[in-house]
């Protein structure tokens, strides 16, 4: 009788442990569905990194209205099949909140989680179109689009240019598949527009071969070249130049251009450089020295620190900022839990918020789901990126004739 | 015991011309079939949806191309570009407001024109020299869906499949979805089973073994090749379209890249040239395995409370899944269909296995 007894105690201690800690409040949950092994590992793991450091962090301080919250990485290899099976599983899991961070497999997903109302984070991937909130109702690029990326260069060209770009020459070297050919429409109208000329160069997959690329360019001489390419084929790209004697300070690159870069192709050799960000680079941040104080220090943080100097960590780290800002807001304006309208309806009262001096400030609205798409161009100086213009987003009107024209061919 | 057989023994000509030879296998395949019409009612959905759908698309898919390289014995290296001809002829179609039943068949049609106008070309060379013909023929259609907007669907390259619907009925349920992939499947796998009982089938086995020898017997090897690319290509534009109806809901060219090609190629490998049911094994274990390894991993780790960085974590699955492929392939070089006909072949007669089989 004791035994038994004692075994009844055991078997509730138990019990109690199990049911008590599901009785405890449901955390809320974003679903990172990352390839974290195969094309997007340039950037993938500072990422997911920040996701899981700034979810500690929010949780130590006492999460959001009271809650903890989580975040489950999980990897997709890049494959759209994988990634609906990881937003399948994990939105019957309870998770509303999906981020993807590539663009076959957002562009998967993003069928299903129009129909099942869930929302779909896609910050610098995916469709641009998709910052048309009249349409795309559940699907959040925020950040700016390729094509407002690519609109802000010229501005900030055009600023060089004293305003006039009549006879400047602009180079436009892009991988040759729709990563890069987006902005192509945008350049194209807007060298209409200011009146500068347009030179297309097309680099083929995987962009280890650019010697012709450049050679031509060097016959051209285009004032200025802006860059859509990735990782390794900035160091190729870089090489052709000093081959071809083009100062570097030509070069403009879409945000996809990191400190491993810069390394790669050498500090000094690189001094020149200039890349659109949203997100300011380097580590004098305060949320960053933040996480460096309460996580690193302490021997908490969630991977190694060295990948935590790199600008796609800062660019994680302003992602889920804006997602857990959100919660907050949801929390704020309907209470708990938090449900997918009421997460919408958070995001959609993002006003001006910057995560503290950490990026471009955002507004996102119900007609414009990108926040406003502000970018502005860094210059690498050998040590670190200085800040070339303020935070811009110009030529709004033309960049939303695309996204319309774009994002009324899903309506039909 | 299990087979309830001596042996196999044909004692006329319509015996040995049966599908099954063999009574028990006849039942095995009834029973899985009853399974797989059961299964939205006994399969949680997130299997179903997930798992379940994508494989049986892909098992008609991947035996398309067993029909060309398993059977006929020509390696083909561009079948996902195939698969895109169809899905997307087949997309444009519906989108153009012919009904869905028509537009498969188109889509099946315009494969089956461009994979065997392509083979035409292709089939002056044999081997090797083949197979990186067909490589071409994928980056064609890799370059073409990556700069034509007209086709691809606009600057992103993404094309939304308009709502499926059949008999003018339109299919939005999971259920509906899957018993559409499940019909195309069945389909597939019936026409297979049967291809080695036709003319057709002994010729295209008779081409593979010795196209000269088989010339030599009058078969036109040529000719032969050529219908299997055709045949092939209907299937694999057909599934294709399936897979985008069904599946992703609108078409994008990563689905149907260079890698994938590679993939459902070794599906066919894995699983084994010229063997239906290991078309099904095969699918499973490219397709599938990866994502349940993943999962596997994952709660291991947690369950023994490990911190792992999520980058390795990511990679111990692809580690573990490499290693089974290798694995398999050693035990069984001719892949898991002929592992699945080891083990039945013992236990055909079995305990009495000292008789002949």
């Amino acid at each position: 009788m004791k035994k038994f007894t004692k075994a009844l105690a055991v078997f509730s201690m138990v019990g109690g442990a199990m049911f008590g800690t599901q009785a405890l409040a449901e955390p809320f949950k974003i679903g990172i569905c990352y390839d974290l092994s195969k094309a997007y590992t340039f950037a993938t793991p500072q990422v997911a990194q920040a996701a899981q450091d700034l979810a500690k962090l929010v949780n130590m301080k006492g999460g959001i209205g009271g809650e903890p919250v989580e975040v489950i990485v999980r990897d997709h290899g890049n494959e759209p099949q994988r990634g609906i099976e990881c937003y399948s599983k994990l939105s019957r899991e309870g998770v509303f909140v999906f981020d993807t961070l590539s663009t076959p497999v957002s562009l998967a997903i993003l069928p299903r989680a129009m129909e099942d109302g869930r929302i779909l984070m896609q910050s610098l991937v995916g469709r641009g179109d998709a910052v048309d909130g009249k349409v795309f109702d559940w699907v959040y690029p925020i950040g700016p689009t390729y094509w407002g990326q690519a609109a802000n260069d010229v501005a900030y060209i055009k600023q060089l240019h004293d305003g006039d770009l009549s006879g400047v020459k602009v180079g436009f070297v892009y991988f040759d598949y729709p990563f890069g050919q987006e902005p192509i429409e945008i350049l194209e109208t807007l060298s209409e527009k200011e009146g500068f000329e347009l030179e297309l160069y097309p680099v083929p997959l995987p962009g280890s071969d650019q010697a012709g690329v450049w050679s031509k360019v060097r016959r051209d001489k285009p004032d200025h070249v802006i860059v859509w390419m990735l990782g390794g084929a900035h160091v190729v790209a870089s090489k052709e130049m000093q081959r071809n004697r083009i100062p570097m300070e030509k070069y403009i690159s879409v945000n996809w251009l990191n400190e491993v870069d810069i390394a790669n192709i050498g500090t000094d050799a690189a001094k020149g450089i200039k890349r659109g960000t949203n997100v300011v680079g380097g580590q004098d941040v305060a949320l960053f020295k933040e996480i460096m104080t309460e996580l690193y220090d302490n021997g908490q943080g969630s991977g190694p620190i060295e990948k935590t100097q790199d600008v796609f960590y800062n660019t994680g780290l302003a992602m889920y900022s804006i997602m857990f800002e959100a919660a907050r807001n949801a929390v704020e304006l309907e209470g708990l839990p938090i449900t997918p309208t009421s997460y919408k309806a958070g995001l959609e009262s993002l006003k001006g918020y910057d995560a503290n001096g950490l990026m471009a400030p955002i507004t996102v609205t119900a007609e414009d789901h990108g926040g406003g798409g502000q970018t502005r161009i860094e210059m690498w100086d050998g040590e670190a990126w200085v800040p070339q213009t303020e935070w811009i987003s110009e030529y709004g009107d033309v960049v939303w004739d695309v996204v319309k024209e774009s994002s009324a061919k899903y309506e039909q | 015991m299990f087979y309830r057989l001596s042996g196999v023994h044909h004692a006329n000509y319509v015996s040995d011309s049966r599908i099954f030879k063999v009574p028990a296998d006849r039942n095995l395949a009834v029973f899985i079939f009853l399974i797989g019409l059961a299964a939205p009612f006994i399969i949680p959905s997130l299997y179903l949806n997930s798992y379940m759908l994508p494989w049986l698309i892909w098992t008609a898919a991947a035996l398309g191309l067993n029909l060309v390289t398993g059977w006929a014995g020509q390696l083909h290296l561009g079948y996902a570009a195939v698969m895109a001809v169809g899905a997307y002829s087949a997309i444009h179609a519906a989108r153009f407001g012919v009904p869905w039943e028509f537009a498969l068949i188109i889509g099946g049609l315009t494969s089956s024109v461009i994979g065997s106008l392509f083979a035409f070309a292709a089939l002056r060379v044999k081997g090797l020299y083949l197979a990186l013909t067909t490589l071409a023929m994928q980056f064609v259609m890799d370059w073409v869906l990556t700069h034509s907007p007209a086709i691809s669907g606009g600057s992103h390259a993404s094309l939304q499949s308009p709502t499926l619907a059949f008999l003018g009925q339109d299919i939005t349920s999971d259920t509906g979805f899957y018993y559409v992939a499940f019909g195309w499947c069945v389909l597939v796998t019936i026409f297979m089973l049967n291809l080695k009982r036709t003319g057709l089938g002994r010729a295209l086995v008779a081409v593979r073994e010795k196209d000269f020898a088989a010339a030599i017997l009058g078969v036109n090897s040529f000719y032969y090749k050529i219908l299997a690319f055709a045949t092939s290509s209907f299937i694999a534009g057909v599934s294709g379209a399936l897979l985008v109806a069904t599946f992703f809901f609108l078409a994008a060219p990563e689905q149907f890249s260079v890698t994938v090609s590679i993939q459902v190629l070794a599906m066919v490998i894995v699983g084994g040239l010229g063997s239906v049911i290991g078309s099904y094994f095969g699918v499973a274990l490219i397709l599938l395995v990866p994502g349940l390894v993943n999962g596997l991993v994952v709660t291991v780790s947690e369950g023994l409370g490990m911190q792992i960085n999520v980058e390795t974590l990511a990679h111990i699955p692809n580690a573990v899944y490499g290693a089974l492929i290798v694995i398999i392939l050693l035990i069984e070089p001719l892949g898991l269909g002929k592992l699945y006909g080891n083990i039945r072949d013992y236990l055909m007669v079995w305990p009495f296995d000292q008789f002949k089989k």
